[in-house]
């Protein structure tokens, strides 16, 4: 038995040498060159026939499409709810209010963020009428102006660490934007601590209200330099509390019946969950 | 090795008789060698199945036999030797085979084929939601659950498996059924009945008509004793035993009476030689368990196609988590990577269609009378290249019947239809009236009554063969036989005797007026010859000159060269004068003439051959498969037949025609002329098996004639070792190692015994030959068939393959889930690929030539490049478009899709930007990625629907074929179409399925891929049929 086996393994050797390259035949891997060079054109004209093809009707896919509103919006029906400055992984900010290390990439990220809301950057947009949908039918959609003062201590005008030096640090809420979304009702940002007496919050613009004045949102290609409205959140731990203070904070959209905040498996339709963990 | 196989048959052959009880060790020795008979042996066991040869139980005498087993045949043994013996040699019954449990045969399920690439997918879908749980106690439970579906794919499939599996049934199930109850015994001088389990070597038992002998006997003393050895010889007619030796092979001699057949009529008594396992039966039943079942054509096939796919997958999967990891990407996120690509490459679905194809068939083939017991033998059968046939009862009907009649110096032919409708010879002439009315006269046979409504030819006989036929003959010719009977009275007969070798009876005639008796006798022709010394012609008597009686030798050497059994017909008309009518015959005194008698005819007969017969063996030859007829009957007839079917075509010849034709002697005839040939087993016997390769390989057209039934083992053997697929027919016990060994095994359900049957792997109903043609037809078309059903379940493959690899390298968000896949295929592609297996023949399938076993793969490199590579990627392409569609359509372009993976996936992202500045929770695009998943399946189901009508035909346009003559074809596309749109908006809302409510205009987005997938094969298809042989048809016909 074993002697058979030692047989067909050189066999097989022998085997596949000759299907590596066969001399007699010329050919190699089962194919004569001229077989390959058949193979291998036919490949050529066949697959670039149907990158050619795919390329048509994608291309013929996108002519469909419109330049400034997606064709459906029915995936998005509600806005989400989101916080600034980002942080690293879950929405956990953990910083120490005497180690300006700890907390400078969330003041650097809130300077950045709020560039565009710089009253320089602001002077070309228009100042709408308050409290009312600003409807437009373009040509030239007009973006409102959306002044840093509403955000009081959190603008960071007077306050260039946004509270984080002195423990009560600033954290931007702000709502998607979706094409065409027109809030109903006085929309607000309404937050809570779910830890009750570790920490008092308080919400800029005052009891944190979003104007309809910025709604609706015409895309990115027509509504140029449109600015989202912001709510800051500002976190004053008590002073009784221990060395670490933590607090949950929970923020929500109110006022508005046809924007969401309860969604069962979208934990951030409309609401957003985050914790402050600040260190002496 | 093979010599020392041959000479192990040859121990069956002669029959191993008696194991001394001193001898035990020997004995167990032998039986391992027989069931090892495949593994090299020492030389001194050799000698020993040799030594073994010699025991001679049927030649010892009484006393000899007494001394020997130390019994004592009035007394019996006593109960203290019997217990002894018992405790020594063990019970009286056959070992069952060592059976694998049920619980491994279900783990084998378990691990088999792709179970154990999803085995691992699974495996590693745990590890992936361990890791996570590990790092996250609030991960998704997403991996978690796919490790169970896959889990539970591989757990419902191999119970699937499992219960097809557990259907065909044990072997060794009837033996066991076979033995006796009870047994007569005489122990301490008394008669006492006691289970047959219990009985010893040297025990003396008696055994009456009706039952079933309990042990290999040695007859004693015998009252009119007859056995069926049917179920271990082949013979079906009942054979006489005596206490005589009568012949030196076990066998074949009378004293004899072997365990498990059955005692038909009188009494005998007997002393015990062999029991249980030690018993010829019990070797038989060993040696067939002991022959492996082949793996059969099919199950190696798929085997091969399992290895191939897993191979691309393994080896896709491990390149692509080699990518990954250098890529970056976190081991993690490789594995899950890994998971999709296998589940992507495994098509889950197909075993399980296969299986249910091939019952399919199978289903279709017991429609037409063949009855498949172990489903992969469906497939066997059309890929049979040589087919081992019986003669009795499959080539032929099975009854003698009248073949030819000569009277008048003429040779008569005789209808052999299985329904003698047609009898055309000429029956004017006086002769005939004569002929027929002794014919009628000379008859013992009879009807048994109560048949009048039965046609004749059905009716049941009590007689032996050659009356029955007779009889039958005669009242199809000439109408009620016993009514002729009743008015030409009988007044005394001489039975058929072998001494005399003719029968006798004399009547008074139905003519009133003439008083004469008629004597009229049949018998051997020239035995009638010497009796006679007129001779009938043209109704006139005739002396019998020199002549006519050369006449008659030359037509009965032509009748008897037919391999026919001839009989001779003459009558005498007694002179009333001598005879009156109240003449008192003597049968013993013989008071009466019996000779110068008047001859009048010979009639020969037949077992003719069914008349679908020589019509099934051409189609067998067209379809390139070599019959070979196995007979134990004699040569002389076994070539009649041979030639009369076909299996010796009418053009060749064998050497001894050669050389009766060039009248030269056999040995100086070239071989090479011969076309045909007939062996005997006798000849056969002393071959090596290269002198066995040898006469395989160079003649088409070979009879065994004589042939022993082991040896029938030695012929498949031959036979498979040129690579052949071999079929093999079969009905007794004595058959069923052949049947067990040949790549598919056909037992008779008529005369077939149960253990045939269970050997065997298919059943034919009506024992006819023709239904094996039918059988191969099937065969070849489900070969056929399911190389399109796997090649229309490979194709999407790719297109499930595709988005991973794309995913991973170029990081979209992932075009299509791991679940999603698993619905494609166990859920809308089942029933097309099914539906595949009811697609009628393109060509005549029974004109080609049998696949060879090596070559013509089921799964060849052109069906596998093409559905992947070509099919496949279109398919791909297509389905690619439409998730591309509904991603730019909801705000997201093609453009920003690159590269997104990372954010798009990251839980924390909440405002991800699409390209129209809006933004996206997670969610949120969670559920866009889901209506991708749902498109991506839409995308391949259409295609899908398209491959399933290109799969219909390899080679013909589907317009030749015809669109809609396979109605399931249909079923199957409203079924995939169906499903999905159930999937979609049914179950759409169910988020565990990962499915959405599709918007109806993405249904339609692959169909111009569709149509381009049907219009590129049919273009394949017309350049395969134009330019046959081309460049083009090597590389893209599969």
């Amino acid at each position: 038995m074993t002697k058979k086996e030692k047989k067909s393994f050189n066999q097989s050797l022998a085997e596949w040498k000759l299907f590596i390259y066969n001399p007699t035949t010329g050919e190699f891997l089962g194919r004569t060159a001229k077989s390959w060079g058949l193979i291998l054109l036919f490949y050529l004209v066949f697959y670039g026939f149907l990158a050619a093809l795919f390329s048509f009707t994608m291309w013929a896919m996108l002519q469909t499409l419109n330049d400034e509103v997606p064709k459906y919006r029915d995936q998005i029906p509600s806005p989400g709810l989101m916080v600034f400055p980002k942080p690293v992984t879950a929405l956990e900010y953990s910083f120490s209010a005497s180690d300006p290390e700890s907390y400078q990439r969330y003041t650097e990220d809130l300077r950045n963020f709020l560039k565009p809301y710089d009253l320089e950057e602001q002077k070309n947009l228009t100042a709408c009428p308050d409290r009312v949908l600003f409807v437009q039918k373009g040509p030239i959609y007009h973006a409102c102006q959306f002044p840093l003062a509403l955000l009081e201590a959190c603008s960071g005008v007077d306050d260039p660490e946004f509270g984080y030096s002195r423990g009560n640090p600033c954290i931007l809420v702000k709502m998607n934007r979706i094409i065409g979304l027109k809030p109903q009702g006085e929309p607000r940002i309404e937050c809570i601590s779910k830890s009750e007496n570790t920490a008092a919050l308080s919400t800029y613009p005052p009891n944190g209200a979003i104007d309809l004045k910025y709604f609706p949102y015409y895309g990115k290609k027509l509504h140029v330099s449109y600015l989202q409205p912001l709510v800051a959140v500002q976190v004053s731990f008590n002073a009784s509390s221990s060395a670490v203070k933590e607090v949950t904070v929970e923020c929500k959209i109110d006022g508005s019946p046809n924007l969401k905040n309860q969604d069962d498996r979208d934990k951030f339709l409309g609401r957003v969950v985050f914790k402050i963990t600040a260190r002496a | 090795m093979v010599k020392k196989t041959l000479e192990i048959y040859s121990v069956e052959l002669s029959g191993t008789k008696d194991i001394d009880q001193t001898d035990k060790g020997d004995g167990k020795e032998k039986y391992r060698g027989l069931k090892n008979c495949f593994e090299p042996k020492k030389n001194h066991q050799k000698e020993e199945l040799k030594k073994e040869l010699d025991l001679d139980d049927h030649k010892l005498s009484i006393k000899e036999l007494e001394k020997k087993y130390g019994t004592n045949i009035i007394t019996g043994l006593s109960s203290t030797q019997a217990a002894e013996l018992l405790a020594q040699n063990g019970p009286n019954a056959l070992t069952p085979p060592k059976e694998t449990p049920e619980i491994i045969k279900f783990l084998k399920q378990m691990v088999g084929g792709f179970s154990i690439l999803l085995w691992i997918g699974a495996i590693l879908c745990w590890i992936a939601y361990g890791i996570q749980y590990s790092m996250n106690k609030s991960s998704s439970l997403d991996n978690a659950y796919l490790g169970c579906v896959l889990a539970l794919v591989v757990i419902l499939t191999g119970i699937f498996a499992y219960y097809q599996e557990a259907k065909s049934t044990n072997i060794m199930a009837t033996f066991n059924k076979m033995i006796p109850q009870q047994a007569l015994v005489i122990r301490d001088s008394e008669k006492k009945t006691i289970p047959a389990e219990q009985l010893v070597v040297g025990d003396i038992v008696e055994i009456k008509g009706g039952d079933r002998i309990p042990a290999d006997i040695r007859l004693l003393s015998v009252q009119g004793c007859k056995v069926d050895n049917s179920s271990l010889t082949g013979e079906s007619e009942p054979q006489a035993r005596s206490s005589e030796f009568t012949h030196d092979n076990a066998l074949e001699t009378k004293n004899i009476g072997f365990y498990s057949t059955t005692c038909l009529e009188g009494t005998a008594t007997g002393m015990v030689i062999n029991t249980g396992d030690r018993t010829i039966i019990g070797q038989i039943a060993s040696l067939a368990s002991g022959v492996g079942n082949e793996k059969t054509p099919i199950a190696i096939e798929i085997e091969h196609f399992v290895h191939i796919v897993g191979g691309v997958a393994i080896s896709i999967g491990i390149l692509f988590f080699i990518i990954a990891v250098s890529l970056k990407y976190h081991v993690l996120d490789s594995i899950i990577f890994l998971i999709g690509i296998i589940v992507a490459n495994v098509p889950e679905g197909l075993l399980a269609t296969v299986t249910v194809t091939l019952s399919l068939t199978a289903k279709r083939m017991a429609k037409k009378n063949c009855l498949v017991k172990n489903l992969e033998a469906v497939e066997t059968l059309g890929s049979t290249s040589v087919i081992c046939s019986d003669k009795t009862g499959t080539l032929t009907q099975n009854r003698m019947t009248v073949a030819h009649l000569w009277f008048d110096n003429q040779i008569f032919i005789a209808d052999t239809s299985e329904d003698h409708s047609n009898q055309v010879f000429d029956q004017s002439s006086g002769t005939w009236a004569s002929l027929s009315k002794i014919i009628t006269l000379c008859n013992r046979a009879e009807f048994r009554p109560g048949q009048e409504s039965v046609p004749i030819m059905k009716r049941v006989v009590v007689g032996d063969a050659s009356e029955t036929a007779l009889l039958k003959f005669s009242e199809v010719i000439l109408g009620d036989v016993m009514e002729i009977r009743k008015r030409n009275h009988k007044v005394a007969e001489i039975p058929f005797n072998s001494t005399n070798k003719f029968q006798l009876s004399i009547h008074k005639t139905d003519d009133p007026n003439d008083k004469r008796f008629l004597l009229v006798m049949k018998g051997a022709p020239e035995r009638i010859l010497e009796k006679c010394s007129t001779i009938m012609v043209n109704g006139q008597e005739q002396p019998l000159d020199k002549s006519t009686a050369e006449a008659f030798h030359t037509a009965y050497m032509e009748l008897g060269g037919l391999g026919e059994r001839v009989l001779g017909f003459c009558h005498l008309y007694l002179p009333a004068d001598e005879f009156p009518e109240s003449y008192s015959f003597d049968v013993d005194t013989m008071n009466f003439p019996t000779s110068n008698l008047c001859f009048v005819g010979l009639l020969s007969m037949i077992d003719p051959p069914r008349s679908t017969v020589p019509d099934a063996v051409t189609k067998c030859r067209s379809a390139g498969i070599k019959v070979i007829m196995v007979t134990g009957d004699h040569p002389i007839t076994a070539k009649a037949i041979a030639k009369s079917v076909g299996i010796i075509s009418a053009n060749s010849e064998t050497v001894e025609d050669i050389a009766k034709r060039l009248h030269i002697a056999v040995e100086q005839v070239n071989k090479r002329d011969a076309k045909a040939v007939v062996v005997t087993g006798t000849e056969l016997k002393d071959m090596s098996p290269e002198q066995l390769d040898e006469l395989l390989t160079n003649y088409s057209e070979i009879v065994f004639a004589r042939t022993s039934p082991q040896q029938k083992l030695i012929i498949v053997e031959g036979c498979q070792r040129q690579n052949a697929v071999v079929a093999v027919t079969g009905d007794g016990v004595n058959d069923s190692p052949a049947l067990k060994k040949a790549d598919i095994g056909i037992a008779m359900g008529i005369a077939g015994s149960d253990a045939a049957k269970n050997a065997a792997d298919m059943v034919l109903l009506d024992d006819n030959f023709a239904s094996i043609v039918t059988g191969v037809e099937e065969g070849r078309l489900i070969f056929d068939n399911l190389k399109k059903t796997i090649a229309y379940t490979l194709t999407k493959n790719i297109a499930e393959l595709c988005p991973f690899l794309i995913y991973i390298i170029v990081g979209l968000p992932l075009p299509i889930g791991t679940i999603t896949i698993l619905f494609i295929d166990l859920g809308t592609d089942i029933i097309p690929s099914i539906a595949l297996a009811y697609e009628k023949a393109e060509s005549d399938i029974m004109n080609r030539k049998p696949r060879h076993k090596k070559k013509d793969r089921l799964v060849n490199q052109q069906l596998a490049i093409y559905s992947y590579l070509h099919i496949g990627l279109m398919q791909a392409v297509g389905a690619f478009v439409v998730y591309f569609t509904v991603y730019a359509q909801e705000g997201f372009k093609p453009s920003i899709l690159a590269d997104l993976r990372v954010e798009w996936e990251n839980g924390n992202v909440n405002d991800l930007e699409d390209s129209y500045g809006q933004q996206w929770t997670w969610y949120q695009r969670k559920y866009l990625e889901w209506t991708g998943y749902t498109a991506f399946f839409v995308g391949i189901m259409v295609q899908q629907i398209a491959d399933v009508l290109i799969r219909k035909t390899r080679r013909n346009s589907i317009f030749q074929q015809g669109l809609f003559r396979n109605k399931v074809i249909w079923l199957g596309i409203a079924s995939q179409i169906i499903i999905a749109l159930i999937l979609s908006y049914g179950l759409g809302s169910v988020t565990a399925l990962n499915f959405t409510m599709l918007r109806p205009q993405y249904w339609f987005v692959a169909v111009p891929y569709a149509i381009l997938i049907w219009v590129y094969d049919e273009v394949r298809k017309l350049f395969i049929r134009l330019y046959p042989g081309s460049w083009w048809d090597k590389n893209m016909y599969y």
